[in-house]
């Protein structure tokens, strides 16, 4: 389906506090909605995620990311055959600063992982929000290493073929999405952010890691129609549409204060899995200090998208307050306040 | 060995020509503007494949709208950033004068959106100051913006009110320390890093347009960075915005023969990159130079 509607301006001046708002305000209707299809309830009002210790990015990551897809229910059964999609975090990347993007390392551990598990093809994909250099992009993130040895194919999200696709989502404007083509060829999305704070978001995890699917030959760079149509709402119509299938965390090095570029490193020491990508998030909140229902777009994904309560998030592996290290917010950044 | 290979690069792109005139990015792929564009004018500059060209420029005639926008996808009207390269491209050619002059009235009359800077802005740069945009109706940036001065300069409005906005919406978002990202100077009191490729482009497109004196710190920038830079988009537009204000490095053609070769590594460049490539070989200073 190619899109047809007209886009269309948006305000983007409500605040985080508004939109939370907003979606308690609809959370009632939509509970109530809920009760009618009991399934869909049942389906996002709980999942589970796997919490793992991983001190430092020399220690074997594989096996780390095998474990936790088999804790997680995974099995040779179901990957068998799957063509599975890596989307690593790559937005900007210096020298010196690989805090920013997702460490190669963990690509490659989740690469023999899902090879492991016998999957057919595991390609990496990823549309550089800042940079149109994808190429540099590879190269300063060092991700072309492991590419290349592993003999790994990636595609350039911001110039595949695309389609539009009706955005399932409604909260934003718009009325469809424009995805790459790539996405309709793969049988498993896999998002693969780094931990860290957001100077805009509050946050950026998996779920908002998936503004790199969207190309920026048809958003801009900085993906600017979702900056327009507004960071949070875009989140979730991105991931109401796209359904991502799981979420492997680099938060061995994270990213706190003034994210996702300009923060500064912080150890955090694990790497967090799920299948349900808003309880992932909710998970590595807790494990940043955040509070998950004070970050607008999380709270506002709640049962749409999946659960985020503490007690109906089967926690696997290791328990939150066993590596809980508190990230730093910063008062100056107005996202960050009332985070805690 | 050197001319070889670009020959060869040069009949790659010739080999990508599409179905109804054209080129795609990359084989097999349909027709795309961007690597129309860019096309026509590579083999126009190597003066090869030029049977090429007529036909490419007519696919661009046809992909244009009433308005004078050139879109990704004609079904995409939002993205109209192909717009200024299409301009370029029907340079210096009178056929397409009508073309060109539908195109100057389009790129005029749109701009980025912008808005009156906000006392407590965590912003650091001018959001009031009209440039162009990638997408209708958002912000301007500095590549789109830097485009579009290029297209309109080699169309014969260099002085025109709006390219004189856009040079100061450029120098507005050079980094205090030197060289441009995407657009972004200053965030919560933080300057951010600046990049290759934008800063080339914004480099190009101010030449001769302001002092030297004020843009040293980016030239600076890109020297620094030029000999380890082996990618085409960040090579290709460096070497032109050096190149712009004579400081193109003496090595440019083997830097640009070892970014091909790096092929072999990152697979096969799409269209536009190559032809990024091959004009920047062919040049001895700027982009408009090469072009023109």
């Amino acid at each position: 389906m190619k899109y047809s509607g007209k886009m269309i301006q948006f305000n983007t001046s409500i605040s985080r506090r508004d939109f939370i708002r907003k979606f308690l305000k609809g959370y009632f209707g939509l509970t109530f909605g809920a009760m009618l299809t009991g399934c869909h309830l049942r389906e996002t009002q709980s999942a589970e995620t796997f919490i793992a210790k991983a001190p430092d990015y020399g220690i074997d990551l594989a096996s780390i990311i095998k474990a936790g897809l088999s804790e997680l229910g995974a099995s040779v059964q179901e990957i068998k055959g799957k063509r599975i999609l890596l989307k690593p975090n790559l937005v900007e990347p210096h020298r010196g600063a690989g805090h920013i993007n997702t460490n190669p390392l963990v690509l490659r551990g989740a690469i023999e992982a899902f090879k492991s598990f016998k999957a057919a093809e595991v390609i990496v994909a990823e549309g550089p929000g800042h940079y149109r250099d994808t190429h540099l992009v590879l190269e300063e993130s060092k991700m072309i290493d492991v590419l290349w040895e592993d003999r790994i194919p990636f595609v350039d999200l911001n110039n595949d073929q695309w389609f539009a696709t009706p955005n399932l989502g409604g909260t934003t404007k718009l009325q469809h999405l424009i995805l790459p083509a790539t996405l309709q060829k793969v049988d498993w999305i896999v998002s693969m952010p780094k931990m860290k704070t957001h100077h805009w978001a509050g946050v950026t995890l998996s779920m908002k890691n998936l503004f790199g699917v969207m190309p920026g030959m048809f958003y801009g760079w900085p993906k600017n129609v979702l900056h327009r149509e507004g960071i949070e709402e875009s989140i979730i119509d991105i991931n109401t549409t796209v359904k991502p299938h799981f979420a492997i965390v680099d938060g061995i090095v994270g990213m706190e204060g003034d994210g996702p570029i300009m923060g500064t490193p912080k150890n955090a020491g694990v790497i967090v899995m799920g299948r349900n990508l808003l309880a992932v998030d909710a998970t590595c909140c807790r494990i940043m200090g955040i509070n998950p229902f004070r970050v607008g777009y999380i709270a506002g994904s709640e049962h749409k998208l999946g659960p985020i309560r503490e007690n109906v998030i089967r926690q696997r592996g290791e328990k939150i307050e066993s590596v809980r290290v508190h990230f730093e917010l910063l008062e100056k950044i107005h996202a960050h306040r009332g985070l805690r | 060995m050197r001319k070889k290979e670009i020959t060869s690069v040069v009949d790659t792109i010739a080999g990508r020509s599409a179905p109804g005139g054209g080129f795609s990015e990359h084989t097999g792929t349909p027709f795309r503007a961007d690597a129309t564009a860019m096309a026509i004018l590579a083999l126009k500059t190597a003066g090869s494949h030029l049977h090429l060209l007529e036909s490419a420029r007519s696919r661009l005639v046809s992909e244009q709208l009433a308005d004078g926008r050139v879109c990704l996808a004609k079904d995409q009207l939002q993205a109209f950033w192909p717009t200024a390269l299409a301009l370029l491209a029907w340079n210096g050619s009178y056929a397409y004068r009508k073309h060109r002059d539908l195109a100057i009235h389009f790129l005029i009359g749109a701009s980025g959106k912008h808005w009156k800077k906000k006392e407590n802005s965590p912003l650091g740069h001018d959001p009031s100051i009209k440039g162009w945009s990638w997408i209708e109706d958002t912000f301007a940036w500095v590549e789109p913006t830097a485009l579009v001065i290029m297209a309109l300069r080699l169309s014969g409005y260099a002085e025109h009110a709006r390219v004189s906005e856009a040079v100061h919406l450029l120098m507005d978002r050079q980094l205090p320390g030197g060289g441009w990202n995407y657009g972004n100077t200053i965030v919560y009191g933080q300057e951010l890093y600046p990049q290759p490729e934008s800063t080339g482009m914004a480099l190009t497109a101010l030449a001769g347009k302001v002092e030297k004196r004020e843009i040293a710190r980016s030239l600076d920038y890109l020297k620094s960075q030029i000999r380890s830079t082996r990618t085409p988009l960040s090579l290709g537009w460096g070497l032109f915005g050096l190149g712009s204000w004579g400081d193109r490095p003496a090595e440019a053609r083997r830097l640009i023969v070892e970014c091909l070769s790096r092929q072999n590594k990152f697979g096969a460049y799409g269209t536009t990159l190559l032809s990024l490539l091959v004009l920047a070989y062919k040049a001895n200073g700027g982009f408009l130079d090469a072009i023109s």
